[in-house]
Order: structure tokens, then C-alpha cells, then sequence
């Protein structure tokens, strides 16, 4: 079971899966700043002086650690990178749905497009499974690299 | 974690941060954000928008004319810590310079939004009823009201005001602007980098105070959208004390049937 989990074959899958949906993530966030700005205020999570930083930062980052996945290369700090962003993300999304405050989370897309609350409340559940699904392969990662580093 | 992972990572960031400010530089003026965003309910939960009251004010005959059906009172909205000037002093700094002969000359302040709490905490009816001589006018009809950055109103008196040519803003962002939006309205997006040139610009030309307490609607895409909310916080900072947000923004006047234009222009 141990070599089957850090198999090389399963390993270069899901860092490719990993670095392409960061790198499709970030695309749209860095052609339009202002609007992932706006998604970040409605986490209500943010303090006012970070929003803006974090709309301009954050997806360049997400970037480049999805395209080091992707090529292979700093993939240790690729994969830390990307952990703690989906760890962010997932907890960031779970306390608003503990608040009841309906939000896009600006993962994919960062239009608004007019859902009700109810619909955003479901999409906000079906984000935070998506998320640990994806948290899943970053895991496999960092045993795959572990077993690397073991002699 | 070894070292070398820890320092990879601090690159991959400190280059991801590097790259964005350098793309922000040369971004379009709509895809440009300020560094630094003042937005003063970033941590505060919005409330659940509440359907607006629908009452009727029993129209006042004056002058032998009928006055304009008024059929909607404005939800309330704020909870202010009065940090406005003018809330302090409705009647606003005045400051003599001696350059201009003496005469009166309203300082110009500081472009920050300075309210704490915005968020609706009860309702509060506003939607005058018009008095006597006073249905003509929109300053009679909707005085200033300094003690808060706005007040909600609905379509009956926005239409009013339209018809009024007072000044209208629109705080969607600019590409939704173009698409269509309130006939006479500018483009105020909150959230593009040059909203605090626009509001200084809007400062200019209404310099003298009496022209700053004429009224003016801001509206955004109704729902539970904050940007003319936030707009009008920003005017408010700047002693703009007769703004008015037109609660259910462009989809009910579009629905309504009222003049939209497209394109850059008003």
C-alpha cells in the first residue's frame, strides 16, 4: 500500500492535476484584479490595507507554484505553497459557511454572477469538498516526497 | 522542512509579489488597483438584505397641485460613529484665506472613507413628503442629511430625481457601465484604482457648499451589492451629505423601463 501511494505514476499525475488547476486558478484573477479584490472583501476575512495587496499578490503566486508543479522543478516548495493555500481557502470558505454569509469563492472565476444565497451556500459546500480533494493530492505529494528523501 | 525548501518557497513569493506590482503598473486603468484600499467594512458581516418597505405617503396637495406620488420609503442603513465633519458641524469647516481676499473657502479634506459600521441596523423612513412650494425642488424634498453617509430609496424617487437631472453615479465597474447603465449616470467603479481621482474631481467641480449638498444617487446592481454603499461612504468622508443609494440599482430601472444609455459616455 506504502509503495502503491508513492508511486511515481501516481505521483507526476496528481502534481500535473495540482499545478494545471492552479495554473487555470490564476488566470482569470490576474486579468482582472479589481473584481478578485472584491471577492477577497466579501470573505470579510481581510483586513482593508491587505485586500489589495492580496488580489494583486496572491494569484501570481498561485501561478508560479502551479507552473513549478507542472514543470517539475522546486516542486517541495511548489507543494508547500499550494498546501497552505488550499488549507487557507478551505478554512477561510468553512467559517463563512459557519456564518451563513453567502459568497462566491472567486476560485475559478471571479465574475459575479448573480446567484441567490442558497445557491451560493451550496456551491460554497461543494468548493470545500472540491478543496480537500484536492488537499488529498497534495498530500500524496508530500508522502511520495517523503519516501524520496528516505534512503 | 529543510532550508533549501524554506528559502525556494520565499522566492517562489517574493517573485510572485514582484511580478504583480509590476503587472499592476502597467495594467489598463480599469484593471489597476490602488496598493492600499480603504474599505471600511472589510470585517464586518453584511446583513441579509431585507425587502424594502413598501408604504404609501398620502400625497400632499399644495399650490392646487398634485405632488408626486411618493410610494416608497427608503430602508435605512447606517450606524455611524459621526466621524463625517459636517456630521459634527452640519454647517462644515470653514477656513479664510487671506489669498483670496478673506472670503470663505471650504477646506478641502482628506480623501478617506472615515465611517467604522455600515451595516443596516434599522430601518429609518425617509422619503420626505413634500411640503408646501417644496415639490419642485429636490433639495426640499430631499434635504441633507449629515449625520449619515446615505439613505436607501426606490424607484419612484429615484425616477424623480432622474427626471430632476440630479447627479446620478454608477459604482459598477466600468466594462459593466459601458453595457448599459443609467442615462446622465458616470462611471464611479469602487474597486478600479482612479475612484479617488474621480471623487476628488467631483469635489472640484462641486466646491462651493451649497452645490455639495444638492443631492446625488448612486447605484449599483441592487441585490445585496455594496459598491454604491461603499461609494457613498467615500462622498460622505468628503462631506457629500445629501447622497442617496437607489437600493435595487440598474436590473429595476432597466426592468422599469427607464432611459439606459451604453457606451463611455453619460
Amino acid at each position: 500500500m506504502k509503495r502503491l501511494l508513492s508511486h511515481p505514476w501516481l505521483t507526476i499525475r496528481a502534481q500535473i492535476a495540482l499545478g494545471a488547476i492552479f495554473v487555470v486558478a490564476a488566470l482569470p484573477k490576474i486579468a482582472d484584479p479589481p473584481a478578485f479584490a472584491h471577492m477577497i472583501y466579501n470573505y470579510r476575512l481581510v483586513p482593508s490595507s491587505l485586500i489589495n495587496i492580496s488580489a494583486l499578490a496572491i494569484p501570481w503566486i498561485e501561478l508560479l507554484a502551479g507552473l513549478a508543479l507542472l514543470l517539475g522543478v522546486w516542486k517541495s516548495a511548489a507543494r508547500t505553497i499550494i498546501t497552505a493555500m488550499l488549507a487557507i481557502f478551505i478554512v477561510a470558505i468553512s467559517i463563512n459557511l459557519g456564518r451563513d454569509n453567502a459568497i462566491d469563492c472567486g476560485c475559478f472565476n471571479v465574475a459575479d454572477r448573480g446567484k441567490t444565497h442558497e445557491q451560493r451556500i451550496f456551491d460554497m459546500k461543494v468548493d470545500v469538498v472540491r478543496d480537500l480533494g484536492m488537499l488529498l493530492l497534495a498530500a500524496q505529494l508530500w508522502y511520495a516526497g517523503k519516501r524520496e528523501e528516505t534512503p | 522542512m529543510n532550508l533549501k525548501t524554506i528559502l525556494q518557497t520565499a522566492a517562489l513569493i517574493v517573485a510572485g509579489i514582484i511580478i504583480a506590482l509590476v503587472a499592476n503598473a502597467f495594467a489598463s486603468r480599469d484593471r489597476k488597483l490602488a496598493f492600499s484600499g480603504l474599505y471600511p467594512n472589510a470585517l464586518t458581516l453584511p446583513a441579509r438584505a431585507l425587502p424594502p418597505r413598501e408604504t404609501s405617503v398620502p400625497p400632499a396637495v399644495a399650490s392646487g397641485t398634485a405632488a408626486p406620488a411618493t410610494e416608497t420609503i427608503a430602508t435605512a442603513a447606517i450606524e455611524t460613529a459621526g466621524l463625517n465633519p459636517a456630521a459634527q458641524n452640519p454647517a462644515a469647516p470653514m477656513t479664510t484665506s487671506a489669498a483670496d481676499g478673506g472670503s470663505p473657502k471650504r477646506s478641502r479634506p482628506p480623501l478617506v472613507a472615515t465611517t467604522t459600521t455600515a451595516s443596516p441596523v434599522s430601518p429609518n423612513p425617509h422619503s420626505p413628503a413634500p411640503t408646501a412650494g417644496a415639490e419642485d425642488d429636490p433639495l426640499k424634498r430631499f434635504p441633507p442629511h449629515p449625520d449619515k453617509p446615505y439613505v436607501e430609496i426606490a424607484l419612484a424617487d429615484v425616477k424623480w430625481l432622474h427626471g430632476k437631472n440630479v447627479l446620478f453615479l454608477d459604482a459598477r465597474r466600468t466594462s459593466v457601465y459601458e453595457q448599459g447603465h443609467i442615462a446622465g449616470a458616470r462611471a464611479y467603479s469602487v474597486w478600479e484604482s482612479d475612484i479617488d481621482d474621480k471623487v476628488r474631481k467631483l469635489f472640484d467641480e462641486r466646491s462651493d457648499p451649497r452645490e455639495q449638498a444638492l443631492p446625488i444617487v448612486i447605484y449599483c446592481s441592487g441585490g445585496d451589492c455594496e459598491d454604491s454603499h461603499m461609494l457613498a461612504q467615500k462622498l460622505w468622508g468628503i462631506q457629500f451629505n445629501d447622497v442617496y443609494v437607489y437600493k435595487d440599482g440598474f436590473p429595476d430601472w432597466q426592468g422599469h423601463g427607464g432611459a439606459v444609455h451604453t457606451g463611455a459616455n453619460p
